[in-house]
């Protein structure tokens, strides 16, 4: 039987080695943090103490129920049934096998949802019916667009939906601007949503714009002489191509050590902050990143592994790198 | 961190080699080695005995079966190949010419052939054997390999006699499936772009580019279906390195230039310094693998050296005179019309099917890279047989 649990998600959030949050820690809430994880239960409020027990400490409840859970000491939130209904459903995030589709490498296709939220950064969205053991990836997958979202959790994944939240909002909050290598145009056409999808897959940094600015070297407008809307329906040859024009040596974020990290990347010049998503399901050890910037130090906090610096960083002109020992779904890089 | 770092830049392609006809191999990749590790004065590939190959055959190696090693026999075919090679008197005196007691050693094992062929357990217990009686500490020698689960079935530890107790038994990751990156030296490494791959980096393995100060390498006699034969240069070079596979993807290989870039990458160039090519048994077709029989012959030779182009460049023909005298198809085959590469299936049931055209043309590569002679006629060739 399952449960709904729904988690709405802000961004700016903190990451410590996952332990539940203690009567005594004051997190920040939803409005704080502005925007923000709220838990949305309609197991109703006869299963209060479950609830608790997860280490919950902020939820969302059907509109009809606030008043019965006002009691329950925690911080409660109502969302009504037109409210839910303008929340934009979004893909379970997980590595899926596609063995029926022909893929130009050996990257593993995986199910995200970046590029639905950098196309709809002040949306609303919903994971809905998340079966058990993906809340946690969700969670991170939200928080790291900055995004609300509610999550529709398994039963069994409440803790972990809870934990993952509380950690999530440990993090300090930094709210900074996208770093892109080049901007697309969205035309609406049918094809540029999968274009968008394969170039987040792909780690490629872009912005969306309503038309092309001059400040970017590349900006991509399908059905033009240079983009014809025809090149686009290889998506993945498509972010191919794009990404030898862009030059792997020019790119602002690369990953290396997996194939199956999204990465995200946020900064202001003086400050940056990197985002990684790991969908493989399993821990990732060794992986490097390389970002362009004068950075000098990076602050690591993976999620369930706490807070540390970065291994092996070297810093040469306009290049940083580093090594994250060990992560699961999701850390996070504050570099300076 | 500031460090010295010597790029090098490998473009075009004039080391491709002329093809008489079939699929053309693919253009070389741009390739970016980065490393601030410098050659020794003389490299260990191909050290001192460039062209230099000594054969040691013995039927008595194996039981009349193939299945069994006899172990007196291999120490005499070790003793016997080391003193050839060195010309030394004594055995002692051959491995101290590579060797001195303050060395670290890797022996670079090839598991990936289990169960039947990988580098015998008899032949890695003579290199223990001879390192100590040098004055090596067990503790400074590691038998090595890239992959934990495939070391796991071989159980190296398992013969290691009592003396020997404290050997490393060293695995860069738990299985051939990219579950971790963390024994890979983030400094050391070849950046290229092969199929379009997220990750453009293969990185080599720590133990060997921050604590190993010498390496024998342990190869076996096999066919591979992406590089023809994987012998000295693809033990050391796929077996020193991270992400690797990338190369070779849907009937196309990069291998060609791949095999040799890595191997010339410093240290693992200047630190491999012998080669004890595992002939007693070998793979014909469908390797590097050998989960059966089917295959698998039995050359029950043992060859020595410290070139590893020369040793490969012989291994190209006694896999291809064995593949001839089976009836498949040469390693050298380029026909498109053998080339099934989602099959993996069909080439295990068919030794004329192909699921990449193979690149055994990476031997002579390697060797233009300053890796060794690949050139037969200049190869000297001394066999031995007990």
């Amino acid at each position: 039987m399952r449960w709904g649990i729904i988690l709405l998600l802000l961004s700016g959030l903190s990451i410590l080695p996952g332990a539940k949050a203690g009567l005594n820690e004051t997190l920040p809430t939803s409005v704080e943090t502005g925007g923000g994880p709220l838990i949305y239960w309609t197991g109703g409020v006869s299963t209060v103490e479950e609830v608790r027990k997860a280490g919950v400490v902020e939820l969302a409840v059907p509109a009809a129920e606030v008043a019965a859970w006002q009691k329950s000491g925690l911080r409660i939130h109502g969302v009504g049934e037109t409210d839910l209904a303008n929340h934009r459903p979004v893909a379970v995030p997980k590595l899926a096998g596609r063995g029926n589709v022909a893929s130009a490498t050996r990257r593993p296709w995986i199910d995200a949802n970046g590029w639905v939220f950098t196309k709809y950064p002040a949306g609303k969205f919903i994971y809905d019916e998340l079966p058990a053991g993906k809340s946690g990836l969700a969670a991170a997958e939200a928080y790291a667009y900055g995004v609300n979202a509610l999550l529709k959790v398994a039963r069994e994944d409440l803790e972990m939906a809870a934990r993952t939240i509380n950690d999530l909002r440990r993090l300090p909050v930094a709210r900074l601007p996208i770093v892109a290598d080049f901007t697309v145009v969205d035309n609406n056409s049918p094809q540029i949503d999968e274009v968008l999808n394969l170039l987040t897959r792909r780690n490629l940094l872009y912005r969306i714009v309503p038309a092309p600015v001059a400040s970017y070297p590349i900006n991509i407008r399908l059905g033009t002489k240079e983009y014809p809307e025809a090149d686009a329906a290889d998506p993945s040859a498509f972010a191919q191509t794009i990404r030898v024009k862009i030059g792997d040596e020019n790119r602002s974020l690369r990953v290396y050590g997996s194939e199956i990290i999204i990465a995200r990347l946020t900064g202001d010049g003086a400050r940056g902050r990197v985002h990684l998503l790991n969908y493989s399901g399993r821990q990732a050890e060794g992986l490097r990143i390389r970002v362009r910037g004068n950075y000098r130090s990076g602050t690591l906090a993976a999620l369930g592994f706490g807070k540390e610096n970065l291994e092996e960083t070297l810093v040469t002109k306009g290049v940083y790198e580093g090594t994250i020992p060990k992560m699961g779904t999701y850390a996070v890089i504050d570099l300076r | 961190m500031e460090r010295r770092t010597f790029v090098k830049l490998l473009s075009s392609t004039p080391l491709a080699p002329a093809l008489a006809s079939g699929a053309e191999a693919a253009e070389i990749p741009r390739y970016r080695t980065v490393t601030s590790h410098r050659p020794a004065v003389v490299p260990g590939m191909p050290g001192p005995y460039p062209g230099t190959v000594i054969s040691v055959k013995s039927a008595r190696s194996l039981s009349p079966d193939g299945l069994k090693v006899d172990g007196e026999v291999v120490r005499e075919m070790m003793e016997r190949g080391m003193r050839s090679l060195t010309g030394a008197n004594r055995t002692v005196d051959a491995w101290k010419q590579f060797f001195n007691r303050d060395d670290v050693v890797g022996i670079k094992v090839n598991a990936g052939g289990r169960p039947w062929v990988v580098s015998t357990p008899e032949i890695v217990v003579e290199c223990v054997r001879n390192l100590m009686a040098i004055g090596i500490r067990p503790e400074q020698i590691y038998i090595f390999e890239r992959f934990e689960d495939q070391m796991d079935e071989i159980n190296y530890a398992q013969y290691l006699p009592p003396a020997a107790a404290g050997v490393n038994i060293f695995s860069a990751e738990r299985a051939n499936q990219r579950y971790s990156n963390a024994n890979y030296d983030p400094s050391v490494y070849v950046e290229a772009d092969f199929f379009g791959e997220d990750d453009t980096r293969s990185n080599m393995i720590t133990l060997i580019s921050r604590k190993l100060t010498k390496i024998i390498n342990i190869p076996n006699m096999k066919d591979h279906g992406a590089t023809g034969v994987t012998g000295c240069l693809k033990n050391i070079a796929y077996g020193g390195f991270s992400n690797v596979a990338r190369t070779h993807y849907r009937g196309t290989s990069h291998t060609l230039s791949f095999v040799g870039t890595l191997a010339a990458v410093e240290p693992i160039r200047s630190r491999t310094v012998l080669q004890i090519m595992d002939g007693l048994r070998g793979v014909w077709h469908a390797g590097p693998f050998a989960s059966t029989l089917k295959y698998v012959f039995f050359p029950r030779t043992i060859m020595f050296g410290t070139d590893p182009v020369a040793i490969d460049r012989l291994l190209i023909d006694i896999i291809d005179e064995e593949r001839k005298r089976q009836g498949a198809i040469s390693i050298w085959d380029r026909n498109e019309k053998t080339l099934d590469f989602m099959n993996g299936k069909k080439r295990d049931d068919d030794p004329n099917v192909n699921i990449i055209i193979r690149e055994p043309g990476h031997v002579e590569f390697a060797a233009k890279l300053g890796l060794g002679v690949a050139d037969i006629t200049k190869i000297s060739l001394r066999e031995i047989e007990l």
